[in-house]
């Protein structure tokens, strides 16, 4: 088990570089904002618990944008310029070297996320709000995954191609269609099945599930279902906040499980 | 137990075939030279060994551990010179060495120790992205020192290195064996092969075309002596009698009064005592040992003859 050896490598040399400090900068800042203007612009009563509702909103595009971009280098970097097979010289397997690059990147995503998250949680209780822990908890480690989310999403991405530029052009993709394009798409879809007369305001349920599949449409559900007392969920049992948290799981594990079956059996050389 | 032991290990890309069912043994303690022309798929065969690439067929172990299901395991106990590496940005030469320490628990080196003993003790903290090509290769073999490995598993070392690190580099590996450590190298280089290895395999468009000590290797190609003859003149009914004769393998006229012979040691005398009695003077005569040079052209057929 040589991972925590990769790890704290990766972690120091991907902390120390400027394009990090600028996204997780960006990260923090936005959080940060998030929380210093959230009692300003909304109607009372202020809390931690009502503020995970506000805050999804800030975070479901800058988040994933900035987990593709932490990840999609992780490995691929050092598989085109050959460091890899340094490293893959030694009694390390490449298992190691996913498992290390993962916890390192995710890593630096959650310690910015809990910090920001955390300051401006004082923001929303000082002075008129009200502190509701639990919640307030549940948003932070939520957040968390769905940083983990997006970076393993990265990740999985340097790990299916064999150059830097394809990463880039892949995860940038892949942040587009399933962040961008989706809400675009959705919101068109919505107004045009309401032209045309099929519906009327919401979308037919199963066609809801499919809308609600991706994973920022999931992190929302699931804040409103278990967090956010100002929200409920209702609907057919598979629009249920439990639904959306095993498909969440699913997002966790399944881009990075697919992208490692495919590396274990790769020829890098 | 067999340092490298590799059955039937094939390779191919699509059509083409890399390796074609190799099988090796290496043995605990020589120092074994693995030996072809670019191309011939040496790299292959060591990519396999490392599982940067899978076999498509067979199978090959280090020390008794398979290198694809037990991989970790096999590289515990060797130190490796790959080829196509690039150092690790950002990392120092002695960070490289701390590196190597760690992910082989050898918490009781020193890291300048290895470093001086490569050479670059000089150049410790300094960024490796700016070491030219023969400090990475030193700094390489210098990870691959750490740890006492059992095998040192090295892929063309001598590459980017001047005729003076080349020899340092065959004085640690001839040191490293004399430790107890098994070495097994790649080269194109015939003389690096001869100077320092036990036994060589011949690598030849994927086929391993011979495995054999030097001694072996001579043997097999006509007693590996050369005799050169100048006659006072040349007789072309003499050239059959002297193949008839036991021991020769081949007759060569060189055109002028010139012949050579290639022939089994003892044959020698049986030859001059021939041609005396053929009533050919014998102006000079000389004998050449066969190089590896030869027997390399020999079994690759990369030369004519």
């Amino acid at each position: 088990m040589s991972w925590p050896i990769i790890a704290r490598r990766d972690w120091r040399n991907t902390a120390g570089q400027r394009s990090t400090k600028v996204l997780l900068g960006l990260v923090a800042y936005v959080v940060l904002l998030a929380g210093y203007v959230y009692p300003v612009l909304t109607q009372e009563p202020y809390s931690t618990a009502r503020f995970t509702g506000y805050a999804v909103g800030w975070l479901t595009t800058l988040v994933p944008l900035v987990g593709v971009l932490l990840g999609y280098g992780a490995v691929v970097e050092e598989r085109e310029d050959g460091s890899l097979l340094l490293s893959l010289s030694l009694p390390i397997s490449r298992e190691d070297v996913l498992v290390g690059k993962y916890l390192s990147r995710s890593g630096l995503l959650a310690a910015t996320l809990v910090i920001s998250l955390v300051v401006a949680g004082g923001l929303v209780v000082y002075p008129y709000g009200e502190l509701d822990p639990l919640p307030f908890i549940g948003f932070v480690v939520l957040t968390v995954l769905f940083g983990a989310v997006w970076t393993g999403m990265g990740l999985a991405v340097s790990l299916a191609v064999s150059t830097k530029r394809r990463a880039l052009v892949l995860g940038v993709t892949i942040f587009f269609l399933l962040v961008v394009v989706w809400d675009t798409v959705v919101d068109a879809l919505g107004l045009a099945l309401e032209a045309v007369g099929l519906v009327n305001g919401e979308l037919p349920e199963p066609l809801q599930f499919v809308v609600g599949l991706a994973p920022g449409r999931l992190f929302g559900r699931i804040t409103d279902g278990f967090l956010n007392p100002a929200a409920t969920v209702d609907g057919a049992w598979y629009l249920s906040e439990w639904v959306a948290l095993v498909l969440f799981a699913g997002w966790l594990i399944g881009p990075l499980g697919f992208a490692y079956l495919r590396f274990r059996g790769e020829d890098l050389s | 137990m067999k340092a490298i032991d590799a059955a039937e290990v094939s390779k191919r890309y699509g059509s083409t075939t890399a390796l074609d069912r190799v099988d090796l043994a290496v043995e605990e303690g020589e120092t074994f030279g693995f030996l072809g022309p670019n191309g011939a798929g040496k790299s292959t065969f060591i990519n396999i060994l490392l599982d940067f690439a899978k076999p498509s067929d067979g199978r090959v172990g280090i020390f008794g551990n398979d290198c694809q299901t037990e991989g970790v395991a096999a590289r515990e106990r060797i130190g490796v010179l790959p080829e196509g590496y690039s150092t690790i940005d950002r990392l120092t030469g002695r960070q490289h060495i701390e590196y190597a320490i760690r992910s082989k628990n050898a918490h009781d080196t020193n890291p300048l120790d290895v470093l001086d003993r490569v050479g670059i003790r000089d150049a410790a903290d300094r960024k490796a992205s700016g070491y030219s090509k023969g400090m990475a290769q030193r700094l390489v073999l210098g990870m691959a020192l750490v740890g006492e490995p059992d095998l040192l598993l090295l892929d063309e070392p001598s590459t980017g290195l001047d005729p003076n690190g080349a020899a340092e580099m065959r004085k640690i590996l001839r040191e490293e064996n004399e430790r107890g450590a098994t070495i097994f190298f790649s080269s194109h280089i015939l003389e690096q092969v001869e100077a320092v290895c036990d036994r060589v395999g011949i690598l030849q468009n994927g086929e391993l075309v011979a495995v054999d000590t030097i001694e072996g290797l001579r043997n097999s190609m006509g007693g590996g002596t050369k005799l050169v003859i100048t006659l006072a003149e040349i007789d072309e009914d003499t050239l059959p009698d002297i193949r008839a004769l036991e021991g020769v393998e081949t007759v060569v006229s060189q055109g002028d009064s010139t012949i050579e012979v290639t022939c089994t040691n003892d044959a020698k005398m049986d030859i001059i005592v021939e041609l005396h009695q053929n009533g050919i003077d014998v102006v000079n005569f000389r004998t050449e040992e066969a190089s590896l040079e030869d027997m390399f052209i020999e079994y690759t057929g990369s030369g004519g003859r």
